[in-house]
């Protein structure tokens, strides 16, 4: 590894490179903060309240909130108290999208947040722990007016996590609970142009159904998606980026192959690094559009994780190759303990992934056990493959399910909080090396001052690099959390959401090309070096530039110094 | 309320010579009454006929007949207004007493005073609420999606979603409400305030709520979106400003179109009011004895509350006449069991009140 090429280059070309690079990463900024719409939309809808007037358990019925054929409404529950209507013929529904507009593919996914409306009543309260439970139908249509066709069918329950923050006094009646926001349902494609959702709660005193859930005045749900332009701006970003990694991949591994000796750990690592990079940026996502597939989120997940890993234990690696002590390194297996606590992290975030992504009902089974055994067996690969089995399906409805996601979080922090020990350590440690071997730089021969001039010069470019990367996405990940504030307020002019994914994104698929385009081995390197150096040091330079591992550590050093002095 | 018919004819009778003598348009929107009395109720079940609405103003008609689907929730919204209103004032000399469908108020609002103020502040956030509401039910198609972008219908929604509801309420409680008070006097600029501060409350009220959707459930992806409060937080919010509206005096100034109004703080060493806030220049009525002049109803009969020393207590409200106290057995539910919907079992008590109202 020794030997590359940003070692050879001269300062005006490597600056020609880096003002190139930013302006392709203004570009990518640009092309999110100005061309794109914000990343995702959210649309409220207040559920209509409908009555089945003839309930004779039909499944094939559907109400419809608005339009030609309209359910028979309520207009609020007084009405039905007053018109005795039974709880179990109050029809909640909800048509996804509002009037006159439609779904489309390019949505990509589309999640459904419920929100109850509970007025506080003296002698109806909420009581803890209350869950409601919920009767739900999902159904979409192609045109306007064809027959619904059932999509999922599902009771689901949901815990009620209220308070209410003033006295509960009669003076208080009629005001609503603070309710959290429940998780309802998630499509992992929008293949379709409308939506029907009918929910019912259902009332049954003797199997303690919905009883002590306090007076749900209202069902609210939120839909978010991705929006179209987005996702169009976003491919097309992708389908760009491919070939251009792909390229550089290429010549890269060329480099490579023509050299003499084998390729070094580090050199393979970052190949790795760059294949990664090309398994996100292939643009599978186009068949989203054309083909129902459900498993596009948990792909577009797996992906971004394994790119994730592989970033995370190139600096680990890029670290150790980079430490200059008597070490010798050079094997994948040297670095277990730190990638250990990636691939282990990666792995929980995985599998917690796999479980809140796929429809599974753990709810169902009663016994811990079981569902544990079902979570990590029969999670996505159920009868029908990988599909998206029950839109409604939530890890965080069931308290096992929670327990289990709260473990997967704390056990993949937990490593996460290992792995920076790590890397802080080691990357303490290359400084302290360093600043050993400055010191001793003069009295070397002048081949070994090149190499570790270029080690040293090696690793600072790439710290440099890396910590204004992370920086960066940093900051901008905090301006775009904190500008979520205020974009209610803000002009249409600049997307910072957009900005920040498009811009992030380019940004590490820019470090990822200039880290393979930087650290390939020149070829310059050999033919300057048969003719500088004395006859003593250059067989010991030729071992040297093969491979940094095999740098002598510092009892060859004070070898050295100590002939030098001799001589 | 044992001679309330009475009385209201009394009233009735005052406000049509009122009417007769002054020959202006009232001084607050007579279309208000599609949110009282029958005319409300039929909402549901008959289209709105524009034409019949009283006291509509040309643009009104206009609107009224262009978005006609919306018209039931801009009734809607003016009758959550007036309950939230009645609500808020209920202990109070003045309860906010609506009184047919023709006088709606009665006099009372006929002043620029702080009741006034209030009213109108309520009605037009009551107005961006329902019509917000109602958009999210789906029940208008004009709503949120505006026409400001380019290309075929939908395809602004496919690209990048569609603005919030929030503004489109607000858009038609601005364009619906505001429409009448487009005169130069002073009445009319301090409707306009008190209707933009009921707006701007609501606005104000709004909060935020959000989702991580990224990476594993990460914050990565977030989406956030504002929502309505309660009415109810409106409503105390408002009361706020009414118990700290300014008052105001009104200037006159020569400008090319005539004689123009305007208000001004009258109390320099007081703060400016905001846009949030209040402003009335003329003083309330006590309220205390009945006025057809002013639609003071008086307290005479009214319930006090023994115990408060506040404003509904019987010494406030009873304006210093003392009260009459008798006992009452009432019939009431109790030991009730609610049921989610509809149903409610409930054993019959007989309960034993003091029952206070002023002499």
């Amino acid at each position: 590894m020794a030997g590359a090429i940003i070692e050879n280059m001269s300062t005006k070309k490597l600056v020609i490179v880096g003002v190139i690079l930013l302006l392709f990463q203004a570009f990518s900024f640009m092309v999110g903060g100005l061309i794109a719409p914000s990343p995702t939309t959210a649309v409220h809808y207040l559920a209509t309240k409908c009555v089945d007037s003839v309930r004779h358990h039909q499944s094939n019925k559907w109400f419809m909130p608005w339009g030609p054929n309209q359910c028979d409404k309520i207009r609020d529950l007084e009405e039905a108290m007053s018109r005795k209507i039974e709880a179990n013929n109050i029809v909640f529904a909800v048509h996804i999208p509002l009037p006159n507009k439609e779904m489309s593919p390019w949505f990509q996914f589309m999640l459904v947040i419920l929100q109850f409306d509970i007025a506080f009543k003296m002698y109806n309260q909420i009581e803890d722990g209350a869950m409601a439970t919920i009767d739900v139908g999902l159904a979409y249509r192609d045109d306007t007016l064809s027959e619904w066709t059932e999509m999922a069918h599902s009771i689901e329950q949901r815990k009620l996590s209220c308070n209410f923050t003033t006295s509960k006094t009669y003076e208080n009646e009629g005001r609503y609970y603070e309710c959290d926001l429940l998780p309802f349902m998630e499509l992992g494609s929008v293949a379709h142009k409308y939506y029907l959702l009918n929910i019912r709660l259902p009332v049954s005193e003797r199997k303690k159904v919905n009883v002590g859930i306090g007076e749900v005045k209202d069902i609210r749900l939120v839909g978010i998606h991705q929006n179209g332009g987005f996702t169009k701006v976003w491919f097309a970003m992708k389908t760009f980026l491919t070939p251009s990694i792909l390229i550089i991949m290429v010549w890269y591994w060329r480099r490579i192959t023509l050299m003499t000796r084998p390729p070094v750990l580090l050199e393979k690592v970052i190949f790795a690094l760059g294949m990664c990079m090309t398994f996100i940026n292939i643009p599978v996502e186009w068949f989203s559009v054309g083909f129902n597939w459900t498993w596009m989120l948990l792909f577009g997940d797996i992906r971004q994780g394994i790119f994730y890993a592989m970033l995370l234990s190139f600096w680990i690696i890029f670290c150790g190759e980079h430490l200059m002590d008597e070490m010798k390194r050079n094997h994948f297996s040297v670095y277990w303990k730190q990638v250990g606590p990636i691939v282990f992290g990666s792995f929980c975030l995985f599998i917690f992934d796999m479980c809140e992504r796929c429809g599974l009902n753990t709810h169902r089974h009663t016994h811990t056990h079981t569902a544990v055994h079902g979570l990590f067996l029969t999670c996505c690969f159920s009868t029908r493959g990988v599909q998206l089995k029950n839109p409604f399906y939530s890890i965080w409805a069931s308290d096992v399910g929670t327990e289990l996601a709260m473990a997967f979080i704390i056990v993949a922090g937990i490593c996460a909080c290992l792995y920076f020990l790590f890397l802080c350590f080691m990357v303490f440690q290359v400084f302290r090396n360093i600043s050993g071997k400055r010191s001793c730089l003069p009295a070397m021969t002048k081949a070994r001052r090149l190499i570790y001039e270029g080690l040293i010069f090696r690793f600072k470019f790439l710290m440099l690099v890396t910590l204004t990367c992370a920086a960066m996405t940093v900051i901008f990940f905090i301006i775009s959390q904190v500008n979520e504030g205020h974009w209610h307020w803000g002009d249409y002019t600049v997307q910072v959401n957009s900005a920040f994914f498009t811009g992030i994104y380019g940004m590490w698929n820019l470090y990822v090309f200039a880290i393979m385009f930087l650290y390939a081995p020149s070829h310059k390197r050999y033919g300057e070096q048969q003719s500088s150096g004395d006859a003593g040091a250059s067989g010991e330079d030729v071992q040297l530039t093969t491979t940094i591992t095999h740098v002598d550590g510092p009892t060859e050093l004070y070898k050295m110094t100590g002939k030098e002095a001799q001589e | 309320m044992f001679s309330e018919t009475f009385l209201r004819m009394i009233y009735l009778g005052c406000f049509l010579l009122f009417f007769g003598l002054t020959h202006s348009i009232p001084s607050y929107p007579i279309w208000w009454s599609l949110a009282v009395g029958h005319q409300y109720s039929s909402l549901g079940s008959q289209p709105i006929l524009c034409g019949s609405i009283p006291g509509l103003v040309p643009k009104q008609l206009r609107f009224c007949r262009n978005y006609v689907e919306i018209m039931p929730s801009v009734a809607e919204g003016v009758k959550i207004g007036i309950q939230e209103c009645q609500h808020q004032f209920r202990g109070r000399r003045w309860n906010c007493t609506t009184i047919n469908d023709k006088a709606i108020f009665g006099p009372v609002l006929d002043k620029a005073t702080r009741e006034s103020a209030f009213v109108h502040a309520i009605a037009s956030a009551g107005v961006a609420f329902a019509v917000t509401r109602s958009c999210a039910e789906g029940s208008a198609t004009i709503c949120g999606c505006d026409t400001r972008h380019k290309g075929p219908p939908g395809e602004g929604w496919k690209w990048g979603g569609c603005s919030e509801d929030v503004e489109f309420g607000s858009m038609v409680s601005r364009e619906f409400a505001d429409a009448r008070e487009n005169r130069p006097d002073a009445r009319s600029a301090m409707n306009r305030h008190n209707n933009e501060a009921g707006r701007t409350s609501l606005n104000d009220n709004m909060f935020l709520k959000c989702k991580c959707h990224g990476l594993s459930g990460s914050c990565e992806v977030k989406t956030c979106w504002w929502s309505q409060p309660d009415f109810r937080v409106i409503g105390d919010y408002m009361k706020d400003k009414y118990d700290s509206a300014s008052e105001m005096v009104v200037e006159k100034h020569k400008e090319s179109r005539g004689w123009v109004e305007t208000l001004r703080p009258r109390y320099t060493f007081f703060k400016p009011p905001t846009e949030r806030d209040l402003v009335y220049y003329e003083s309330s009525p006590n309220f205390c004895e009945p006025n057809p002049e002013t639609g003071s109803f008086g307290t005479r009969d009214r319930a006090c509350n023994l115990t408060s020393h506040g404003i509904d207590g019987c010494d406030l409200l009873c304006c210093g006449r003392g009260h009459n106290t008798r006992t009452e057995k009432r019939k009431e539910k109790c030991h009730c069991i609610f049921h989610w919907c509809c149903y409610v079992s409930c054993q019959e008590c007989v309960r034993v009140y003091d029952v206070h109202t002023c002499k």
